[in-house]
Parts: structure tokens; sequence; C-alpha cells
């Protein structure tokens, strides 16, 4: 027997809502195992080779500084290897292209033979057995600075070439300075007293009616816990140390600017492209950024260095002058091509050494390759020569505390440790109360890194 | 082979190529999901650790904070927007018949919209600054200012402000549509007996309306639980000390920022089962037998 079935609008109402619960909750993207590879690079070839270079940020035919540098150093790189091709692929920065590259590097297991990467993912490609060991001679190995071949470091041995330091500094706004009669520090040291002195002075009412603040930052970095001495991890990165007295009192000095409401009242949201916008509207008088921010105020005719901007050092207080840092790296891929890894090392090489800042230099128009002071002391001194405010930055490598590589950092960072600063920049917690409640969580995920 | 077989059999193919879309894009990436959620599941591959992903997540703060969040945002948002939408609908219904499409049409058109730049534009009307829309206009009545998303006591209440002052446009299209075809016979029965306006929306529309109730509440439920471009946009993912982080914000962080896929897809699957018990229960309350 037959029976026609009549939807009615309940029941076709229903059956969508019905669908609408299975569909609810998709999976997150599935990993797959990834088998180790060996680490050594085999010997240069001079015959001609086809590689591909991943580059976060590079995006063909556009003006930004990542592309226009990736673009000019591999017609450098041309130049002196012609047979040589190089392909360079991009993405933005971000998780998009962060998975881009693990779904290449440690599921498929092939895209880039040398590649732009951070801390945390150094790690995870070398646990991986992906990247190929840098065959880096003693000379070579002395040339780096030795805090960013630590972090390049993996059970010993070094799996990248360090790039770049990434120092946070202030900069500050000359105008606001001015107008509110505080003195620029000389030659841009300054205590955390004459800081916060000149951060209180700074927020005022513009005569053009707006709020300006005296300091603000971009909620990356957490400089201000380093200030007397305070480090996140013992020297050999086995205990988490940032519930320390030190770094409780940094804590309370980063506090004490929040209760003194010298920062702007969205502080605890601001990102840096905000934090940026807000220094270049005039509503900031120091913003704590690192180096990338200069050619920002280059590029912009309403900013002239040292008429109405500079850059000073990030304040000292009970430690040593310090300052927060990051480092960029280069990596080769492992893979079975020799010729291609071979090939992929000399560049990584060029790419970190001494001679693509001069290379560059000379082409027409001259290229601005280093974006942040060399991580290779023979090739450092150019970036000073690009501008005078580089030449200032140039000369923090020395003191800029580079955070070690834990490859659980991103999550100690915003699972735990943010939240913590927050409540304790709130005034819901004591710095030490913050601290201490995020010390177990954190040596736990310090020791399953270590693990 | 039945009957009915035999006589509609050649009608599964029509519906072949849209189930096995279903099934390939949907189902299996679900069972997937729950086969990782039972997984220690990296980039780098992963093993079987039975239920610890769901124990770990019982005893992380941070996930029953991103759950009670959910939960209240849900909550308040779904009790919202459907009112907002059924009394919308209710005051479009008696307009001209162009006047409705033109309504319908403007709170519909809204939806369009990149839900980025509408949560950018929240962001701005909230932010704690006197350029903020919302502390601007407040200051104007003397209230304020308010610290909106720069504060771990208000962020939430921004984020949840922003989806409650948006009127649903897709809900209000629903209803009116649904108002159209109420039977007519009802409401003049009504008015021989002298109802009011007001009891006849009360007495008629409302129950007769019930299966579109039921349908938005499910679908507004299940879009509320997945909350998460507006926290990300507004809030930089989860605001000034967690205060506003949801259950998929935290997937998101944990999956493709820590790269724990397992402990990810086990908040998903928590998500499923709250979705559907919440979808049951809406179900059981709402089912009615009405037809017309």
């Amino acid at each position: 027997m037959e029976r026609d079935v009549i939807i009615s609008r309940r029941r076709f109402l229903g059956s969508l809502a019905a669908v609408g619960v299975v569909v609810a909750c998709g999976q997150t993207a599935a990993p797959s195992p990834s088998a180790s590879g060996s680490a050594s690079a085999a010997p240069a070839t001079a015959k001609p080779v086809s590689i591909e270079w991943w580059r976060r940020n590079y995006t063909p035919g556009s003006q930004n500084a990542e592309t226009v540098a990736s673009d000019a150093a591999v017609k450098g790189w041309k130049e002196r290897n012609p047979n040589f091709t190089i392909t360079i692929q991009g993405g933005p920065f971000g998780p998009e292209t962060d998975q881009k590259f693990d779904i290449a590097i440690l599921q498929q297991k092939a895209g880039p033979d040398v590649f732009h990467t951070t801390g945390g993912d150094v790690l995870k490609y070398a646990a991986a057995g992906q990247l190929s060991e840098p065959p880096l001679t003693d000379a070579e190995r002395r040339d780096f600075n030795p805090s960013a071949l630590q972090a390049t470091t993996y059970k010993g041995k070094v799996v990248a070439y360090p790039l770049w330091i990434v120092p946070w500094f202030e900069y500050i706004n000359l105008d606001l300075f001015k107008e509110a009669g505080v003195t620029p520090p000389k030659d841009g040291n300054w205590t955390y007293d004459e800081f916060f002195a000149a951060a209180k002075k700074l927020t005022i009412k513009r005569s053009n009616g707006k709020q300006a603040y005296g300091f603000a930052h971009a909620n990356d970095e957490f400089a201000f816990m380093l200030i007397d001495g305070g480090r996140p991890y013992d020297k050999d990165v086995k205990t988490w140390t940032f519930n320390s007295a030190d770094a409780v009192s940094g804590l309370e000095k980063w506090v004490a600017l929040a209760q003194a409401k010298v920062m702007p009242p969205d502080f605890l949201t601001l990102n840096p492209n905000d934090a940026q916008a807000r220094f270049l509207s005039g509503d900031i008088a120091i913003l704590q950024r690192p180096s990338a921010m200069i050619n920002v105020l280059n590029a912009d005719k309403n900013w002239e260095f040292g008429k109405n901007w500079d850059i000073a050092n990030f304040p000292r207080a009970k430690g040593d002058q310090t300052a927060w840092g990051g480092v960029g790296f280069i990596a080769v891929r492992e893979q079975q091509d020799a010729d291609k890894k071979a090939a992929a090392h000399q560049f990584a090489k060029y790419l970190t050494g001494p001679d693509i800042g001069p290379d560059l230099k000379k082409q027409t128009p001259p290229v601005e390759y280093w974006l942040a002071p060399a991580g290779r002391t023979s090739a450092a001194g150019i970036y000073g020569d690009y501008h005078p405010a580089k030449a200032k930055v140039a000369k923090m490598g020395a003191f800029t505390y580079v955070l070690p590589n834990v490859s659980t950092w991103s999550e100690i960072d915003q699972k735990y440790m943010r939240p913590a600063r927050d409540a304790a920049l709130e005034g819901k917690k004591t710095p030490k109360q913050a601290l201490d409640e995020v010390t177990p969580a954190a040596q736990r995920l310090l020791d399953e890194a270590n693990k | 082979m039945s009957a009915a077989l035999r006589r509609h059999g050649w009608s599964y193919l029509f519906v072949l190529p849209t189930f096995s879309l279903f099934v390939v894009f949907t189902l299996l990436p679900v069972a997937q999901g729950l086969v990782l959620s039972l997984q220690d599941a990296r980039v780098t591959g992963g093993s079987f650790i039975g239920l610890a992903n769901f124990a770990t997540l019982a005893d992380d703060p941070v996930f029953r904070q991103a759950l009670g969040n959910t939960v209240l945002y849900a909550t308040v948002v779904v009790a919202a927007q459907v009112t907002l939408a059924l009394v919308v609908a209710s005051l479009i219904q008696p307009l001209g018949a162009k006047s409705r499409v033109f309504y319908r049409a403007l709170f519909y058109l809204p939806l369009v919209n990149s839900a980025i730049l509408v949560a950018i534009v929240w962001r701005w009307i909230f932010n704690p600054n006197p350029f903020g829309l919302a502390n601007a206009t407040l200051g104007v009545v003397g209230l304020g200012p308010f610290l909106w998303i720069g504060s771990s006591d208000q962020a939430l209440l921004a984020v949840i402000l922003s989806a409650v002052l948006t009127i649903p446009g897709g809900g209000v299209v629903l209803y009116s549509a649904a108002m159209g075809s109420l039977p007519r016979e009802l409401y003049e029965a009504a008015d021989l007996e002298g109802a009011g306006p007001f009891a006849k929306w009360r007495h008629i529309t409302v129950p007769l309306l019930r299966p579109t109730t039921l349908y938005l509440v499910v679908v507004y439920t299940i879009l509320a639980f997945q909350i998460f471009e507006r926290v990300y946009i507004m809030t930089n993912g989860g605001g000034p000390n967690n205060a506003t982080i949801t259950i998929v914000q935290l997937i998101y962080s944990t999956a493709f920022q820590f790269g724990r896929y397992g402990l990810a897809s086990a908040m998903a699957v928590v998500l499923f089962v709250m979705a559907m018990v919440v979808a049951i229960a809406q179900f059981r309350s709402l089912r009615t037998d009405v037809e017309y």
C-alpha cells in the first residue's frame, strides 16, 4: 500500500531545524602523522635549480615592505647566481597562513624549500624532523647573535638561520612633548620614574580639544615584567619564573601606569594596527612598538624624524637596560632532492648574511632589505645606515631580551598570561596574586614543551 | 522491493548529488571531529586517549568561562532576537502590501553585509574613548563614559548589546511571511466576538506562529552558540581578562594557535551536544499540532 507524504510547513520548519542541529558543529582541521627526516645539507650545486621561497606578507605587485624586499632579494641573488630560479609564495600574517605552512610542511611534506618562520614554529617543524640543519662553519656560528642562535636550537642542534632581532621600544611624539612641556629623554635613555612622570604630564587635553594619552602599547609583549630583572624562564628554560619578586614588581610598575590613567581607556583591547593609528592621529605621546613602524612613519609626509617624532629606549628600572624582543628565522625544509636542499641553504645564507644588504642598496631604486636589525654581526651594520632612527634601533640588539623558543608559549601567553595581566591592570587581582595563579598552568605547559 | 521503492526509486538519483555533498562535507567531518576528540591530535599526528580531552575540559577554568559566556550570550540574544523579530513583523503586517515589501527588504538588507564589517562598526560604537558612538550619545544626556569593551565587567554586555540591538532581518521576513498565510477566518471570528488587536495578536497570531517560532529559536540558538566573529573583532578574541571568550573562539585558539586539534574537537563535541540537547528541549516545549 502506498501512502503519499504531505509535508506541512510545521514539519518542514522542524526538519530544517533538525538539520541545523546536525550541521551546528563541524570538525577542526584533521592532522595526519608525519615522519621524521634526516638533517644534513648536500654540497652546493652550480647546475640550474628551481626553489620555492615562502614569505609571510608577500603580495605580488604590492608595495609593502616584505614584498619589495623579497622581490629585490631574489633579483640580488639571481645576479650572483643566474642558474637559480626562485619562486616566492606569500600569505598574510595570521593563522590562515600559519595553517598553510603547517599543512604543507607537516602533513604533505612539500611546499617551500626555504621559508620565513617564527619561534614556536621552528620547534614544531624541528620536532617533526622537517627542518634541514644549516651547515654553519664555526666562524658563521660565532657571527650570529648568541641569544638568537639559542632561540633556534632544538635538542642541541641549530635548526634554522636567525634572520633578525626585533626589539620593542618607544616611539615618541615630539609635538605632544612640546605641547605638554616635557623634555624628551636625552639620547633616548630614561628611568622608569622619568618615563612615568613624562607619561603623566603628557596625558592632556590638546589644544585642538582632543584627549591625548601619555603611553600606549598593543598588548603583544610583557616588557614591563622584564624591567626589574624578571624573566619568564630560568636560564635552562626548565622553570617558569614570571612570578618572581622581580617580575611582580615589574607588573606593579605596569599597573601604576593603568592606575594613573596615562593609557587610553581601551588599552586592554588595543591591537597593533589600532595602536599605530592612534599614534599617527596624535592621540598617543609614547607608543611601545617594534621597528617595523619606522617605515610607516617615514612613508607619512606628516611625520618627520627628529622634528615631530623620535625613538627612545624602553625605560630602565632596577634591572639592566632591556627590551622585549622577538626573532625571525629563515628555515630550510628537509627533503630528498639534494640539489634543491643545497640551493635552499645557499639562498638562506644569503637572506641572513652580510651580502644581501649592500646588494639591495645598489639596486635602482635602492631597497632596504633589513626590516629589523640582523641576527648576524657581519650583517648588522647596514640597518643603521638606512635611517637615523634605525641607527638607534641597531644598538638595541645588545640588550634586547630574546624570548626563548618554547613551543607552548602562545598558549601560556594567550590563555593564561594575558588574562592574568589584565586582571592585575584592572585592579581585580594584585600582581602577585595574578602571577602566582598562572604559575602551575605555565609550568605544566613549559614541562610539556620540554618533553 | 516495495511498491514505494519501485515507484519512487528513480527519485533517489536526483537526491544523490546533494546527499553525497552533505555526507562528504558535513556528516563525515562531524564524524571525524568525534574521532579526533578522543585523540591527543596535533598537526604532527595523534594517539587515542579516550575521554582524557573531556576530563581536561572539565578541569579547565578558561573553558568553563567560555561555556558560561556562550550560554549567557545565547540565552539573552535568542530571547531578544525572537521577540524583536515577532514584534517588528507584527508591526509591519497591518501595512499595505507595498509598505510590507519595503520594510521586509529594509530589515533584511543589512544581512548581506559582511559580519566582519558589522563587528568593526560595533567595535567603534562601544569604544570606551569619547569618540565611541555609544559614549558620545550617552554623554549628551549626561551618562557615562562607560568602558564597554575596555572592561572585563562590561565587555560581554557590549557584545550582547551589539547582537540584541541588531534587528534580526531573517526572523522578521519569516514571521512576516508566516503571518501572511494565517487563516483569516479566525480573525473574522474574533472580530465578531469583539476581540481587540492585542487580544487577536496574543491569542491567535502568536500561537499559530509556534512552528515558525520553534524554527527561529532553534536556528538562532545554534547561531548564538557559534558566536565568533563579533567576539574576535570587537574584543580581540576574548576581551580583557577573557571576559568575552566563547566556546568557538576557544576552539579556534586551541586548534589553530595552540595546535591542539584533539582538545579543540572535544570542545566542538561539547558544543554539538549542547546544541542538540537545547534543540530537543525546544522541540518538546514548543511543538504543536496546530495545522492551518
